[in-house]
């Protein structure tokens, strides 16, 4: 018994440490803004800011999964129709004419965010609703909302809890949904959010600590409402600066937010995340920089990689490449994890074997009602 | 060396495949581009984009796409749709001001919100997941949320009431769909110039979404080809009407406000399509009862028509087409380019009046009562001043008659009484056989379907007014489908006023166009007219921070009375002898537990103070270990029955 246990658990490291081996292959965003209502109109904003710079780093709007609780932009409320701002000097339009909308008013629930990451859907949903991931996947996660203690408020109705997170992300673990996953939180008591996390490859940022409120960053008399949160600001500024070639890293965004700028104080969690946060680029989440690899001759991508691994270090991104160099020096992995499933499946096989080869089955039944009444018997004399 | 030539045979072999089918079809895929505008009685312009592509019926195993969108061809295919129309709009249609009676306005003034309707060309055990699935479709290629559409309580199944006659026919809406900028966008990308040339470039969303009236439609009709191997051929016709204020220099003036393309859009034409048939803007003034009489088969009539005392247009037609009590002035815009871009300009110099034409009757619908519980749903139906000049009345039996169609749904929480239908005709009473000439009801069940009525009422000519009641109870919810704003109130759908017997159409003398906006306006289009949506409150559970704050207060009263009354009334000296007495009593079987539990620690037996043992406790002991026993096995029983039982 002992060995299977240990053989189940050999196999299932194995697993993943081969899910960390594969090669970064395309990156996606889940932008999610929980809260309804026109003066929740900065979460609007926010989620909205985020999209423009994730587009804006080249992540492209099939691959984004933009989720908007009310419709701010033709709100009769809104004196400039369709346009959204986050700043009050009105120079950057952030809706756009361009802006795809995936989920929104009451489609935005706890129902189908958790869907979207788990990817658990009725066939009919068509693919732009979907979250179609896979183990090379770089996945943003941003939320914004009103929050507390390990809950995040959907639409004023229902609540995200940190254990529903923790579950939804374990679950995309396991069917191999992504291979890196940052989860960047706005709200007040970000940080408890991540309280329940534990799946490898999972970077988290919240906006403030337990106990702390986020703030809005200004108001704009003409709008009426706050158009923007501290956080999300701040990570703005931050990004503005970036274009798709520069090469800051995780390290500098977590560095430039400043508790007396934010109100609060910034969290991260990076015990699930194993590489070194000074050498991941910002645009390993927030944008989409492939990797590129020669090839000798077309159609033998893949082998001719694993072979000698010709790594285009010219790159902006040479950390990125180097560190994918370092796994990809890694010979035959897949031949690796094929043989280790072995063991596990051979005991399998044998045991159906000694069972196939018990000629008296009536008598292994027999044997067992036995043990089973037994059992009943210690249980209800130990009532 | 060798490779390239090998490539290079491959790619003429596969050429010589392809050119055949390319032009094996002798009909090719159509798209032109037209713009209508049109001042309105109330200062107000009206501008209505229609674009118009056509793919001819071709090969089933495969269609070859030039400019018709493949995302709506697969749509067609994949779910069999026969005909189809979606919509979204904001704003609500001004029937008295912007007309009534005219093809912009029966084609064009939808309900707020989302409207779908399409007939689909498979069995009928299939058309619901048929509409199901095109529902989600839809919602994935538009944005919106269209997929509430599938379940069963918000669609219906109209049969006579709704205009095409179809039992496979599927209509709903969705009156609190935002319409945004994420709508328009994936609309544009289906037209081959998109957004960024020819007359849709014109759509800046800020100054479309400014707009007192918004509607985008889309409509599709397979044109079945007749041959056996060929796929059917589909027509899309997406239109964007919008009613826009142009900006006044001079407030308080009676003259109509001076615009042009540019000022009312921010933009101006520059070059057409490429890819367009037809690109044509068109300009309807209407009530120009002054001109009416003149003949204009002289150039310098013609002249007159757009350059006059009244108004002046910027550019001069090139060509003139007049209609009973409008002019239609016509502009090519093949010929503008980047330095010379088409920039329509109006400038009105006198004050003119006029007045659109309407609908027979003027439908407003409205509720009654108060409370939570019940109400009544009120449709009132007004004469136009237009009633009396129009001759499309039906003459039977000698008396003159009106006929009107009235459509509605009413969601399942709306619990309709329809033995409490009342019909009133200038403030009279009437009894269903006297103006009810045919009713169809299919009545909601709770949480399965919407309910629905159609009816078909015929007025005499002279009525001045009809007004029908209906009496509802209202639902409750269960705690699950209130939406997040529950408070807010719930929607209920337009109704359809038709008049079958109305049909609109714009009759012009002469058949000059070929464009496809101009055959729609003479196309006979049945005239009718939604109606209001209607917000009922219903009762709402307090879901949010009293109701929490009424319970956390009570917990708390709760706790402190409890606890005070425990400590008051308690008799700690008759406890302790309870006690006392209580702890004589020990079991045979604790002491053999005890034991055994000693002995896997390793360690002595904690002896119990006393070791005497009464036989009446030693039955207790054993009565109580039954009792529980002949529970656990009653529970097994009872639940193996219920499990059993329950399929």
């Amino acid at each position: 018994m002992k060995i299977i246990l240990l053989v189940m658990l050999l196999c299932s490291s194995l697993a993943f440490s081969a899910g960390e081996t594969t090669i970064h292959t395309n990156n996606w965003a889940v932008l999610v803004c929980t809260s309804r209502f026109w003066f929740n109109y900065r979460h609007m904003a926010n989620t909205l800011s985020l999209y423009r710079t994730v587009k804006r780093l080249g992540i492209p709007d099939e691959r984004i999964i933009l989720m908007l609780a009310d419709d701010m932009a033709c709100n009769a409320r809104n004196e400039y129709p369709a346009q959204v701002f986050n700043n009050e000097n009105h120079k950057l339009n952030l809706y756009g004419d361009n802006v795809e909308v995936d989920y929104r008013g009451y489609e935005v629930t706890v129902e189908n965010f958790m869907r979207v990451l788990t990817g658990r859907h009725e066939n009919a949903v068509p693919r732009s609703k979907r979250l179609l991931s896979d183990e090379g996947s770089h996945i943003l996660l941003y939320m914004t909302g009103h929050g507390g203690d390990e809950f995040l408020k959907f639409q004023d109705a229902e609540e995200l809890q940190s254990h529903d997170l923790a579950d939804a992300v374990k679950q995309m673990k396991e069917k191999r949904r992504f291979k890196e996953l940052m989860i960047m939180v706005d709200t007040c008591q970000a940080a408890t959010l991540f309280n329940q996390l534990q799946s490898p490859g999972v970077l988290a940022i919240g906006s403030s600590l337990k106990g702390e409120n986020s703030y809005s960053h200004h108001l704009d008399s003409d709008i009426g409402v706050s158009v923007v949160d501290r956080f999300t600001y701040y990570t703005l500024a931050f990004f503005e600066r970036l274009n798709i070639y520069d090469n800051a890293s995780l390290n500098s965004l977590f560095r430039s937010y400043d508790p007396r700028q934010l109100m609060s104080t910034a969290y991260y969690r990076t015990d699930l995340y194993q590489p070194n946060l000074a050498e991941v680029p910002v645009t390993n989440f927030f944008g989409s920089v492939m990797e590129t690899i020669h090839t000798d001759s077309a159609y033998e991508a893949f082998s001719s990689r694993m072979s000698n691994s010709k790594i285009d270090t010219e790159m902006p991104l040479n950390q990125l490449s180097e560190h994918d160099l370092q796994n990809a020096n890694n010979p035959n992995d897949d031949s690796k994890t094929e043989k280790q499933k072995c063991p596990y499946s051979q005991m399998r096989a044998d045991l159906h074997e000694k069972l196939e080869k018990l000629e008296n089955v009536d008598t292994v039944v027999n044997l067992s009602i036995a043990v089973m009444v037994l059992v009943v018997m210690v249980t209800s004399s130990l009532l | 060396m060798a490779r390239l030539i090998l490539t290079w045979i491959s790619l003429l072999i596969l050429q010589s495949y392809l050119i055949p089918i390319a032009f094996g079809s002798k009909e090719v895929e159509e798209f032109s581009e037209a713009l209508l505008l049109k001042p309105l009685p109330d200062r107000k312009v009206l501008a209505h984009f229609h674009f118009e592509n056509r793919a001819p019926p071709s090969n089933s195993h495969g269609r070859h796409h030039h400019l018709f969108p493949k995302a709506i061809s697969q749509l067609v295919q994949k779910f069999r749709v026969k005909e189809m129309e979606l919509s979204f709009t904001q704003g609500r249609w001004n029937h008295e001001q912007w007309g009534g009676f005219d093809p912009l306005s029966s084609m064009n003034a939808k309900p707020v919100g989302v409207e779908l309707w399409a007939v689909f060309d498979v069995p009928h055990s299939e058309v619901d997941t048929s509409w199901k699935n095109l529902t989600h479709a839809l919602s994935g290629l538009f944005c919106a949320s269209i997929n509430f559409l599938e379940s069963s309580t918000s669609y219906a199944t109209p049969t006579w009431g709704f205009g095409p006659n179809s039992d496979k026919l599927r209509y709903g809406s969705l009156p609190r769909e935002a319409v945004c900028t994420e709508n328009l966008t994936p609309w544009l990308k289906l037209l081959p110039c998109r957004d960024k040339d020819g007359i849709s470039a014109l759509m800046n969303r800020p100054s479309v979404y400014r707009g007192f009236y918004h509607s985008q439609r889309l409509h599709l009709s397979t044109v079945e080809s007749g041959q056996e191997g060929l796929a059917s051929g589909i027509v899309l016709e997406q239109t964007l009407t919008v009613v826009l204020q142009p900006e006044t220099l001079f407030v308080g003036t009676n003259i109509q406000p001076t615009w042009s393309i540019n000022s009312l859009f921010g933009r101006k034409v520059v070059g057409r399509c490429v890819l367009a048939k037809s690109s044509n803007v068109y300009l309807q003034m209407e009530g120009l009862s002054g001109h009416e009489s003149k003949n204009m088969d002289t150039e310098m009539e013609a002249h007159e028509l757009w350059k006059n005392a009244d108004f002046e247009l910027s550019l001069k037609p090139d060509r003139i087409l007049r209609e009973i009590n409008s002019f239609l002035f016509i502009f090519d815009i093949d010929i503008s380019s980047d330095s010379e871009p088409f920039d329509l300009g109006l400038t009105w110099k006198l004050p003119v009046k006029w007045s659109c034409q309407q609908a027979p009757l003027h439908a407003s619908r409205f509720l009654m009562g108060s409370g939570n519980e019940r109400g009544a749903i009120a449709i009132l139906l007004k004469a136009t001043d237009s009633q009396d000049k129009l001759s499309g009345s039906d003459l039977t039996n000698g008396c003159c008659t009106l006929k009107a169609n009235i459509f509605q749904i009413f969601p399942w929480y709306i619990k309709v009484y329809y033995h409490t239908l009342q019909i009133f005709v200038d403030q009279q009473e009437k009894t269903g056989m006297e103006v009810l000439k045919k009713i169809n009801v299919s009545p909601s069940t709770d949480k399965m379907s919407s309910g629905m009525m159609e009816m078909m009422l015929e007025l005499p000519c002279q009525v001045k007014s009809a007004a029908i009641s209906i009496e509802y109870d209202k639902g409750f919810l269960h705690i699950d489908e209130y939406p997040p704003d529950a408070n807010q109130g719930f929607d209920i759908p337009s109704a359809l006023i038709s008049f079958p017997d109305h049909h609109a159409s714009l009759d012009f003398k002469e058949e000059l166009s070929k464009s496809p906006l101009f055959s729609k306006l003479k196309e006979k289009s049945l005239v009718r007219s939604y109606t209001e949506v209607l917000l009922v409150p219903l009762t709402t559970p307090d879901f949010s921070m009293p109701y929490n704050v009424i319970t956390i207060t009570c917990t708390v009263f709760a706790l402190y009375f409890g606890s005070l009354l425990n400590v008051l009334r308690r008799r700690i000296g008759e406890e302790e002898r309870f006690l006392k007495s209580q702890g004589k009593k020990t079991g045979g079987l604790k002491k053999m537990l005890s034991r055994l539990v000693a002995k896997i620690r390793g360690r002595p037996i904690e002896e119990p103070s006393s070791s005497t043992e009464s036989p009446e406790a030693r039955s207790s002991v054993f009565s109580s270990k039954l009792f529980f026993k002949f529970i656990l096995v009653a529970g097994a029983a009872a639940a193996w029955q219920y499990f059993s039982t329950d399929k």
